[in-house]
């Protein structure tokens, strides 16, 4: 009990000093502040965003209903676009998607790649990060979470107090809690305010349910990542005869793990596992599918093998007296095989940003930055998981709409001067529309367990260095260690 | 008795750059930032021979494809037919520059391949991005020298004054020269440590990545010499005071945060907001809408439109009732036609945002510089324009070697392959001087700004 009650006396004690420092209440204001107008801006693009391609998306919908009478091959080249729908959580923590593209064309005979992203638009300053919740919380709170606390042990023993407060009983154990515990109350004032705007946005904003979980998610995820920067910052203090040492060694790990970190990062993991270029990929794509063969060309052997399996199973021996149309059958299987293979093509590039994606999460074990980002992403529904889900779902919408489009045509369209028929408007209608979803909470979670250990030994390690070093507490600048 | 006072100028400041290095830190950052030069040196190295693997890529896989069209193709199909297949090179070749500072050149591609189709629809392809890794930033030269080595320079300058004063040295260092010489001296020994660090990386990005030691690269160093001056203005002004050595950190890393990170973050938001773009979609709803309509329409309408833009063959007729190459391009025209305004309105918008970046980013010390160097890199946003604008002229030039051809329904058997245009790359955008002018005076203008409080004249010095 006692014990309880010196802690809680350390704490207020700390909580008094900080709030005598000018400094740390400019910086709680200032970050409170940039918190809460990350959200409100950071809201703003998304809603502006998301209302634009919600706009444009049932433009193209309309479009597409309000197709005339038309061949089916040609609603084939037609096509049909969709636009990227952002997660619900994507204004706190807008994730990979930034670097993603939004728009992306669905036509018969290939695969295109989704462009316009956000970053596509910025300009050099985006290199330097976006004002967006999750980057306060993950960059900025750290740093004011240094600035309230290096000087926590450091100052009581430069001041001759740390003494005093150990000959009035204090232990060292419940020294080192007490501070962490005034330390983490201003981090949570810091971070309250952005966690209950950013609830509040998120409760009103969207359409469906709010995403409770993913909130729940994202407050465990930054309580853990605070927690481990308020251990670190008390742990170094403790073990520093001076305040400017603590305060020096306490930046340089910040600049390390949140800022040289995630960039050496993502070099290494590129320099590792590179991939094609745009053109390298497409040239490969064009090599692999010349091996296959053309349908445009009737000597093609792939094609004629085809043509024979066909006459052969219908019994006739011309392809003009099959009771379907033999030019729809050609664009089916041609769209079967070039699919495929772009598939494998695409799957194989994915595969490739899987295994950086990968040496990023090995990583994540040295930068809790890192790995408080990943799980951040994955709990906004941000990460590169959804991206690739969008761009497989709508691959598999595009062969869908494709393959029905070509049975159209071997159904309903007599061979015998094919071109110039027409598929009723009233069929355009009766097309699937494409409705993609988001990959699950816990798919995400369960994909990146190195972020998970890497987050949780971020908070113990800290924790066992208190531990252990409170013995030398009161020895710290005695012996001559630690100066 | 001139000439003694430089002697002892100088062993001041000899001794103070053995002071500085002797410190444990400091070796081990200098070490550091030498470290992660050399690697992002040898990266910028490495992606300018990745960039320029793709253009060859992308002109080898142009002449194949060719080759293998030619093969399966009869020498008497139109060659509109053909050229519906084929996908001319237009490569970008990357400044050398850009290893310094590579900007956006891991966003877009730089060697687009593009058909006589409809031009809009591809012109805004992505290079392979894994988003993840984009998203985490990227380390390049430019970066070590914009926003890691200013934390070099405060570690260092912080507590120049302070320091002394704290350890009780202050007094004594006093007797032997007048503090305002002193922390010259001190002030000078670090610069002299900062320029040879410079120096190094410099050195190493012209080795490993291979930099032209011309006039952009002259503005480029100049500007990182700069920007470091701003840092120790900053530092000094600072440093100067009577703060205590942890309030002096305190401040200069909290300006450091404010304005490597805040003040980028905000202005990129400000930026995004203020300049919103919808024509990005707009323009590739309009311009398939625009070629589709056209299947529908009778032939003479397509061409109507088509002769207004290019009247050079309005003598030229195609059939109403068959299918020809010549109207199917013109019809692809039609939708690059309808998406013109679009594609303009989009183009102007990022120009603004281009230009807004550029006047706002004077303002904070960093951006200025890596916005600056990004231009003189050709890595930045206007030249991803200009790129654009060459594929557009490259598009335009193919079209006029190749529509007579179309209309007279030429077999492919009578082009000559060997002169159809190449693709003539974008110069860079501006002279060296127009980018780096501004950056440089903006810089030199903040740094006088931050010096003040150091150099006014305050009544009691001692203490």
């Amino acid at each position: 009990m006692a014990g309880l009650r010196n802690t809680l006396l350390v704490a207020r004690r700390q909580l008094g000093a900080m709030r005598e420092d000018r400094y740390i209440l400019l910086l709680l204001g200032l970050v409170v502040a940039l918190g809460v107008v990350s959200v409100l801006g950071a809201r703003h693009h998304t809603a502006s965003e998301t209302e634009q391609r919600a706009r444009y998306q049932a433009l193209v919908d309309r479009q597409w209903a309000e197709q005339p009478d038309r061949h089916p091959h040609r609603v084939i080249h037609y096509g049909f676009l969709v636009f990227r729908e952002e997660a619900p959580l994507a204004f706190f923590d807008p994730g990979v998607g930034t670097y993603a593209g939004t728009s992306l064309f669905l036509e018969g005979h290939r695969q295109n790649s989704a462009s316009f992203g956000d970053a596509r638009h910025a300009t050099a300053m985006l290199r330097f990060g976006r004002l967006t919740p999750a980057a306060v919380l993950g960059l900025l709170l750290p740093l004011f979470v240094v600035a309230a606390g290096f000087s926590s042990i450091s100052g009581e023993r430069e001041r001759g107090t740390l003494r005093l407060l150990l000959a009035q009983g204090a232990t060292p154990a419940q020294i080192m809690a007490g501070k962490a515990l005034g330390i983490g109350t201003v981090a949570v004032a810091a971070a309250l305010p952005i966690g209950l705007i950013t609830a509040a946005f998120a409760a009103i904003g969207g359409d469906g349910q709010p995403p409770v979980t993913r909130m729940l998610a994202l407050a465990a995820t930054y309580t853990a990542y605070l927690a481990g920067w308020v251990l670190l910052t008390v742990w170094v203090s403790s073990r520093r005869a001076s305040s400017r040492a603590a305060l020096a060694q306490l930046v340089a790990i910040w600049v390390a793990l949140c800022v040289a970190a995630p960039r050496l990062g993502a070099s290494l993991a590129a320099a590792l596992h590179p991939i094609p270029s745009r053109a390298q990929f497409t040239a490969r794509l064009e090599e692999a599918q010349r091996q296959v063969g053309d349908s445009h060309n009737p000597d093609d052997p792939f094609f004629r093998a085809l043509r024979d399996e066909y006459l052969a199973r219908y019994q006739v021996a011309s392809v003009e007296e099959l009771p379907i149309n033999w030019g729809g059958v050609v664009s089916r299987e041609g769209e079967e095989v070039t699919s495929r293979i772009q598939e494998e093509h695409q799957l194989e590039l994915v595969a490739a940003y899987r295994r950086q994606d990968r040496v990023m999460a090995w990583l994540g074990l040295l930068s809790p930055y890192l790995a408080g980002r990943d799980l951040s992403m994955a709990a906004a529904g941000t990460g590169p998981e959804a991206v690739e889900a969008f761009r497989a779902q709508a691959e598999a919408h595009r062969y869908d709409i494709i393959q029905r489009l070509n049975d159209l045509h071997i159904h309903e369209i007599k061979y015998e001067n094919d071109r110039s028929q027409r598929i009723a408007r009233q069929e355009w209608t009766r097309f699937p529309v494409f409705e993609p979803s988001l990959p699950s909470l816990r798919l995400a979670l369960a994909d990146r367990p190195h972020s998970l250990a890497a987050l949780g030994l971020w908070v113990v390690l800290p924790l066992a260095g208190l531990g252990l070093g409170r013995k030398r507490l009161p020895r710290v600048g005695v012996d001559g260690s630690g100066s | 008795m001139r000439f003694a006072g430089v002697i002892a100028w100088m062993r001041l400041i000899r001794l103070e750059i053995a002071r500085v290095i002797r410190a444990g830190g400091v070796r081990v950052a200098v070490l550091l930032l030498l470290g992660l030069g050399v690697y992002a040196g040898w990266q910028g190295g490495q992606r300018i021979q990745a960039a320029d693997a793709a253009t060859a890529v992308a002109d080898i896989a142009y002449r194949d494809q060719l080759a293998y069209l030619a093969s399966i193709y009869p020498p008497a199909t139109e060659a509109g037919e053909l050229l519906y297949y084929l996908a001319f090179p237009a490569p970008q070749p990357q400044s050398p520059l850009s290893a310094l500072a590579s900007g956006r050149a891991g966003i877009e591609t730089a060697s687009l391949r593009i058909r006589l189709l409809a031009l809009e629809g591809q012109l805004y392809e992505h290079e392979t991005l894994n988003p993840r890794l984009a998203a985490a930033g990227h380390l390049d030269l430019g970066f070590v020298l914009i926003a890691l080595l200013p934390l070099f320079v405060i570690a260092i300058t912080y507590d120049i004054v302070s320091g002394e004063r704290e350890r009780g040295t202050w007094q004594m260092a006093r007797l032997f020269a007048r503090p305002r010489r002193l922390v010259a001296a001190k002030v000078g020994a670090r610069m002299i440590l900062v320029a040879g660090l410079v120096m190094s990386l410099a050195l190493i990005g012209i080795l490993l990545a291979g930099i032209d030691a011309d006039g952009r690269a002259g503005w480029a160093v100049a500007l990182v010499a700069l920007h470091t001056l701003f840092w120790f203005a900053l530092c000094l002004g600072v440093a100067g005071g009577r703060r205590s050595s942890t309030t002096n950190a305190m401040i200069l890393v909290g300006v450091w945060v404010v304005f490597t990170f805040l003040a980028p973050a905000v202005l990129s938001l400000t930026n995004a907001i203020l300049h919103p773009v919808p024509e990005a979609l707009e323009l590739t709803v309009r311009q398939r809408q625009g070629y589709h309509e056209a299947w529908d329409l009778p032939k003479a309408a397509t061409m109507d439109g088509f002769f207004e833009d290019y009247p050079q063959w309005s003598d030229q007729t195609v059939p109403e009732d068959e299918f020809t190459w010549a109207w199917y391009y013109a019809m692809n025209h039609r939708g690059d036609r309808a998406a013109r305004d679009a594609s303009r309105a989009y183009r102007d918008i990022l120009t603004r945002r281009d230009k807004w970046a550029r006047r706002w980013s004077l303002l904070v010390p960093p951006l200025a510089a890596q916005i600056a160097l990004d231009r003189l890199s050709s890595t930045d946003l206007g030249t991803q324009l200009a790129y654009q604008e060459a594929v557009r002229r490259y598009h335009e030039r193919l079209k006029a070697h190749f529509q007579p051809l179309l209309f007279s329904a030429a077999p492919i058997a009578e082009v000559d392959w060997e002169q159809v245009p190449a693709f003539e790359p974008a110069a860079p955008v501006g002279a060296a001087s127009q980018a780096g002018l501004p950056a440089a005076a903006a810089l030199i203008l903040i740094s006088f700004c931050v010096l003040l409080p150091a150099v006014r004249p305050r009544p009691s010095r001692d203490s």
